[in-house]
C-alpha cells in the first residue's frame, strides 16, 4: 500500500534525480562542446561555409546559451537535431535505440537473475557438495572476468572457431544487420552482459539462503513435515531475496553502462553504440541527449529498486 | 489396329519429349541469366554512412552525391564516360550552337519541354533562377561553382549577415530568412547574371570569362541542381530529409528518376521509381533498398551478397570499403571472380610540405635551394610502386606517377611523367648530404596524418622509407580526430603531412584552384602555403579559357609544382565493387556510380 510517507519519499527522490540529471547534462554538454574539432569540417567545409553551419546550428553561441536552448527543448521531450545527419530529430532516434538497448538489457537481466538465483539456491541447498563447489567456482569466474572479455571470447568461439570447424553449421552472425536482432543474435550479447553480474547474484543468494536456512521458522517448517522444495522456494527464497535485491540497483546500472561496451563489440544498434559513435562524430546533441537519458535511467532504476524493497520486505517503510 | 499403335506411340513419345523440354527449359531459366527482366526490379545494397545533407545547396559527402544524382537533376549531366550531355536543358551550350556568346560571357539555355519535378510540377526557367540564387545565398561548400556569375558576391553579401539570434531565440533562421527573401523577390538575393526571359529560357551572364563553369554547374547533387521552391518552402531547413508522400507537398522532391519513399535514420533508405518520369532512359528498377550498416558489417555483407541478399556492394560512395582480404575472397571464388569490378577513382593522395607558412616553419619552408633540395630528397626516397604494392596490394590503389590529377581525368600527365614520382634513393641521399650534411635541419620531423584506413600503413611505409634511404627518423603524428587534423592542415600547421583531393568534376580547375595559389589561399584551403606569382598568372589565364585551350596551361601548372617539389605523389585510389552478373547496367566510372535508371535486374 502506498503511504503518504512513500509518496513524499518518491517526490524527494524525483527532485534529486532531476537535479542530478541537470548537473550531469550540463557537465557533459560543457565537456563535449570543449572538444577540439566539430561535426562539419572537411576538405570542403571550412571558412565561410563552416561558419554559416556553426551559426545555423547555434554552435557559435556561448555554451550557457546553447545549454539553455537544449534544456528548453529537453523538458518538452525535444533533444534537438543531429549535427552528423543534419537536421535529424534526435528524440525519435534515441527512443528507438533505447528500445534496442532495453531488449538487450532485459535479456541480460534475465540471464543475470535467472542464472544467479538458480546457481545460488542450488549451491546453498547442496552446500559443500561438488555442485556447490562447481557453481561457486563459475560465479567466481563470472565476476572476475569483465563482460568485454566474455564477449570477445564468445565471438571467437561461436563466430570463428566453431564456424570453421562446422563449416558454417554453427555460426554466430556479427554484427547485427537488423534493428532488434534475432534470438540467435541476441543470445551471446545477453550472456556476455549478464554473466558478469550473475556471479555476484549467485554468491549473494547462496549466502542469504544459508543464513535463512538457520532461522527458526525454517526449522519449524521442516518440523511441520513440509516438503524440502516448498521450504526452499516458498519460505527460504523469498526472505533470501531481500539482500539480493539490494544489489539489483547497481546490477541494473552495470547492465546499462556495460551495454555501451557490449553494443560496440557486437555492432548492436542501441543507445550505447550511438553514444560512442556520436563522440567520434562530434555529434554533440546526440552525445548529450544519450547521456541525459542514461542519467535518467540510472536514477529511476535506483528509485525503482528502493521501492521494490518495500514489496519484498514489508518491514521497510519510507 | 496395327496401323494405329505406332501413331499412339509417336504421340506418347512426342508428349514425353515435350514435357522433358518444358522441364529442361524451366530448370535452365532458374539457373542462368535468361536475358529477360526479372519479375522483381528491386535493387538492394548496403551503405556504411548515413547521409549528411541531401540539400543540394549544402551537400558535401560522396555518399550523398551518389544518391542525390538519382533524385535531383541539373541542366546538364555527365554521362558514364564523364561527357557533358543535356539533362533538363535541351542542349549543351557552345559557341557553335549559339548557346555561348562570342565573348564567352553570356550563356543562353533552353529547357526541355516536359521536364518536371517528381511531384508533377513543370520545371520552368524560374525554378533554375530560384535554385541557383538559393545556392549562392546558402554559401555551401560548392557555392563557388557559381562564383563567376554576375552578382554572385552581392547575393552572398546580402545573405551573409544572418540574424544574430537565429539559433537561440526561436526567430527566423538563416535558411528561413533566405527563403523569405527569395519568395519576396528581394533583388539583393538575386544574382543579376541569372534571368528568365521566358518560361523555357535561362540567360546566364558572367562577370568574367570562365572556361570551367559549365562543368562545375553540371556537378550532380550540388549547387547546380534544380529544386522546387514550393517544396523547399514547406520546411526550408529540413525539407530534403523527409520522404515524399505521393499527393502531398514537401519532402525530398527533385527532378530525377527516383524519389525518397522512406528513411529510417542509421537503418535504411528506400527510393522508388517516379511514375512516368520525364527523362530517359526510363528506369526498369521499381525500387532501390539501401541498408545503412555499421562499417564492421562489411564481412557479413559480403556473405550476404554471395548469398544473393544484396545485389551489389560498393555503390553509394562505398567503393573504398571492401578490404583486401575480402577482395581476395571474392576474386578467389570462381563463382564470383567475374563479378568483381575495380575502377580507378578520381582521388589522389600525396604528402604536403609546409612551403609557405613561416609561423609553422620547418626545413621545407620557402624557395631556397636548401628547402627545394630537401623536399626533392624526401620525394625521391619513397618508392611509390613499392607503396602501391605493399600497402594496396595493387588492388586498393596504384602508384601516382602521372601528376596530381588522377589517371583517367583531364589534366593527367601520363604514366611515369611526374619527376617527383621517381624512386632514386642514391640521389635522395646525395641531396640530403648536400643540403643538410649535419642532419640538424631534418631532426625531429613529424609526419602528421588522420588515423584510419590506408593512412596508418602508408605512414608506417613512409617512415620506413625515409629511415632506410635517408637515415632520417620521422616520427608519426596520427590524429584520431579527422576534423581536427583537417582544420590544422588547412591552417598550414603541419611541416609535413598527408594530403589529397577527390575531384568534383572533370576539369583541372577543380584541382589547381582549390589546392595551391591565390584562389586556394583566399578560400582557406592552401594546405602547403604554395604561393607563386607565375602560378597565379597562368592559373588566371587557364581558368578563363575554354577547356581545349586551357589544358596546356594547366599542365604548365603541374610542372611548376613539380619543379618546386611542393608535394610527394603517393597513390591514386581504386574503387572496388562486387556486382552480380544479373544486375545489368550497374558499374562505375572515375567519378560516380552509374545512374540507377540505367540498371535492370535480369532473370537469374
Amino acid at each position: 500500500m502506498v503511504t503518504r510517507g512513500t509518496l513524499i519519499y518518491i517526490g524527494q527522490r524525483l527532485v534529486l534525480i532531476a537535479f542530478t540529471v541537470l548537473v550531469v547534462s550540463f557537465g557533459v554538454f560543457a565537456v563535449v562542446h570543449s572538444l577540439p574539432g566539430n561535426a562539419f569540417v572537411s576538405d570542403r567545409v571550412h571558412g565561410r561555409a563552416l561558419q554559416i553551419l556553426l551559426h545555423e546550428y547555434g554552435l557559435d553561441q556561448p555554451i550557457p546559451v546553447q545549454y539553455w536552448s537544449f534544456l528548453r527543448g529537453a523538458v518538452h521531450g525535444d533533444l534537438g537535431v543531429s549535427l552528423y545527419v543534419r537536421g535529424l530529430p534526435i528524440t525519435p532516434l534515441v527512443l528507438r535505440e533505447l528500445s534496442v538497448s532495453a531488449l538487450l538489457g532485459g535479456s541480460a537481466l534475465i540471464v543475470t537473475i535467472g542464472l544467479g538465483v538458480t546457481f545460488g539456491v542450488l549451491a546453498a541447498v547442496r552446500q559443500n557438495s561438488w555442485v556447490d563447489y562447481l557453481l561457486t567456482s563459475i560465479a567466481v569466474v563470472g565476476y572476475s572476468v569483465p563482460s568485454f572479455v566474455i564477449a570477445s571470447l564468445g565471438i571467437l568461439i561461436f563466430g570463428q572457431w566453431l564456424n570453421n570447424i562446422t563449416n558454417g553449421a554453427v555460426f554466430y552472425p556479427e554484427p547485427w544487420t537488423g534493428n532488434y536482432g534475432t534470438l540467435t543474435e541476441l543470445s551471446l550479447p545477453a550472456i556476455a552482459l549478464g554473466f558478469y553480474s550473475s556471479g555476484q547474484i549467485t554468491r549473494m543468494t547462496r549466502a542469504a539462503m544459508l543464513d535463512v536456512f538457520q532461522q527458526d521458522y525454517i526449522r519449524t517448517a521442516r518440523a511441520k513435515g513440509l516438503q524440502n522444495r516448498i521450504v526452499v522456494l516458498r519460505h527460504a527464497l523469498r526472505n533470501a531475496l531481500v539482500p539480493v535485491t539490494s544489489i539489483l540497483g547497481p546490477t541494473i546500472i552495470g547492465v546499462v553502462t556495460g551495454s555501451v561496451v557490449i553494443e560496440n563489440i557486437f555492432g548492436i544498434p542501441g543507445l550505447g553504440k550511438e553514444f560512442v559513435e556520436s563522440i567520434f562524430q562530434h555529434d554533440y546533441n546526440v552525445t548529450v541527449g544519450v547521456f541525459t537519458i542514461y542519467a535518467v535511467l540510472i536514477g529511476v532504476a535506483n528509485l525503482a529498486v528502493d521501492l521494490v524493497y518495500t514489496v519484498i520486505d514489508p518491514r521497510i517503510r519510507y | 489396329m496395327t496401323s494405329q499403335k505406332p501413331q499412339k506411340l509417336t504421340l506418347f513419345s512426342a508428349c514425353t519429349v515435350g514435357l522433358l523440354l518444358l522441364l529442361l527449359a524451366a530448370c535452365a531459366g532458374g539457373a542462368s541469366n535468361g536475358g529477360g527482366l526479372a519479375s522483381s526490379q528491386v535493387l538492394k545494397f548496403p551503405t556504411y554512412q548515413s547521409p549528411g545533407s541531401w540539400d543540394p545547396g549544402q551537400s558535401t559527402a560522396e555518399v550523398d552525391s551518389e544518391i542525390m544524382q538519382n533524385v535531383f537533376d541539373n541542366l546538364w549531366r555527365f554521362d558514364d564516360n564523364l561527357k557533358l550531355v543535356p539533362d533538363i536543358a535541351a542542349t549543351v551550350p557552345t559557341q557553335a550552337n549559339g548557346g555561348i556568346s562570342s565573348d564567352g560571357l553570356t550563356y543562353t539555355v533552353h529547357l526541355k519541354a516536359g521536364a518536371k519535378f517528381n511531384n508533377g510540377d513543370p520545371i520552368t526557367s524560374k525554378d533554375v533562377v530560384y535554385s541557383w540564387n538559393r545556392a549562392a545565398a546558402l554559401q555551401g561548400p560548392y557555392a563557388s561553382n557559381l562564383s563567376a556569375i554576375a552578382g554572385y558576391s552581392d547575393v552572398q553579401t546580402a545573405a551573409g549577415a544572418p540574424p544574430s539570434n537565429s539559433s537561440g531565440g526561436g526567430t527566423v533562421s538563416f535558411q528561413q530568412n533566405i527563403e523569405n527573401r527569395l519568395a519576396a523577390n528581394d533583388p539583393k538575393f538575386q544574382m543579376s547574371g541569372v534571368s528568365a526571359p521566358d518560361a523555357t529560357t535561362v540567360q546566364i551572364k558572367l562577370a568574367h570569362a570562365c572556361g570551367w563553369c559549365l562543368t562545375a554547374w553540371t556537378l550532380e547533387g550540388t549547387t547546380g541542381a534544380i529544386v522546387d521552391e514550393k517544396t523547399v518552402q514547406t520546411d526550408p531547413v529540413n525539407w530534403w530529409s523527409k520522404p515524399v508522400t505521393p499527393g502531398q507537398e514537401g519532402g525530398m522532391v527533385g527532378a530525377g528518376a527516383f524519389y525518397l519513399a522512406s528513411f529510417t535514420a542509421k537503418q535504411s533508405m528506400v527510393f522508388k521509381r517516379v511514375p512516368d518520369w520525364w527523362g530517359s532512359p526510363k528506369p526498369s528498377l521499381t525500387e532501390v533498398d539501401i541498408a545503412i550498416h555499421d562499417p564492421s558489417a562489411i564481412a557479413a555483407d559480403v556473405s550476404a551478397w554471395e548469398q544473393g541478399s544484396f545485389d551489389l556492394l560498393g555503390y553509394g560512395g562505398n567503393s573504398g570499403t571492401l578490404t583486401y582480404p575480402l577482395i581476395q575472397g571474392i576474386k578467389g571464388n570462381s563463382r564470383f571472380a567475374s563479378q568483381f569490378l575495380t575502377q580507378p577513382k578520381g582521388r589522389t593522395t600525396w604528402v604536403s610540405f609546409n612551403v609557405g607558412y613561416p609561423t609553422t616553419g620547418g626545413p621545407f619552408l620557402g624557395e631556397s635551394a636548401t628547402a627545394k633540395g630537401l623536399r626533392l630528397a624526401f620525394a625521391l626516397a619513397v618508392d611509390k610502386n613499392g607503396l602501391a604494392s605493399t600497402v594496396c596490394h595493387n588492388v586498393l590503389c596504384s602508384a601516382a606517377t602521372g601528376g596530381v590529377i588522377t589517371k583517367g581525368l583531364i589534366g593527367y600527365l601520363g604514366d611515369g611523367t611526374d619527376p617527383l614520382a621517381k624512386y632514386d634513393p642514391a640521389q635522395a641521399k646525395s641531396l640530403l648530404q648536400q643540403y643538410d650534411p649535419t642532419g640538424r635541419l631534418t631532426a625531429n620531423l613529424k609526419y602528421s596524418y588522420n588515423a584510419g584506413g590506408l593512412n596508418d600503413p602508408v605512414a608506417a611505409y613512409l617512415q620506413n622509407e625515409w629511415q632506410t634511404n635517408l637515415g632520417i627518423h620521422v616520427s608519426l603524428n596520427p590524429s584520431s580526430d579527422a576534423s581536427q587534423f583537417i582544420n590544422n592542415r588547412l591552417a598550414g600547421k603541419y611541416v609535413i603531412s598527408r594530403d589529397g583531393w577527390q575531384f568534383d568534376y572533370n576539369h583541372p580547375q577543380d584541382w589547381f584552384d582549390n589546392l595551391w595559389g591565390y584562389v586556394a589561399t583566399a578560400g582557406g584551403s592552401n594546405t602547403s602555403g604554395f604561393d607563386d606569382p607565375t602560378y597565379d598568372s597562368i592559373l588566371k589565364r587557364a581558368d578563363a579559357q575554354p577547356l581545349d585551350q586551357a589544358v596546356d596551361l594547366y599542365k604548365q601548372l603541374s610542372q611548376l609544382l613539380q619543379q618546386d617539389a611542393v608535394y610527394i605523389p603517393l597513390y591514386y585510389s581504386d574503387g572496388n565493387f562486387a556486382i552480380h552478373s544479373y544486375v545489368k547496367g550497374a558499374g562505375s566510372n572515375t567519378a560516380f556510380d552509374h545512374y540507377w535508371n540505367e540498371i535492370s535486374i535480369q532473370s537469374h
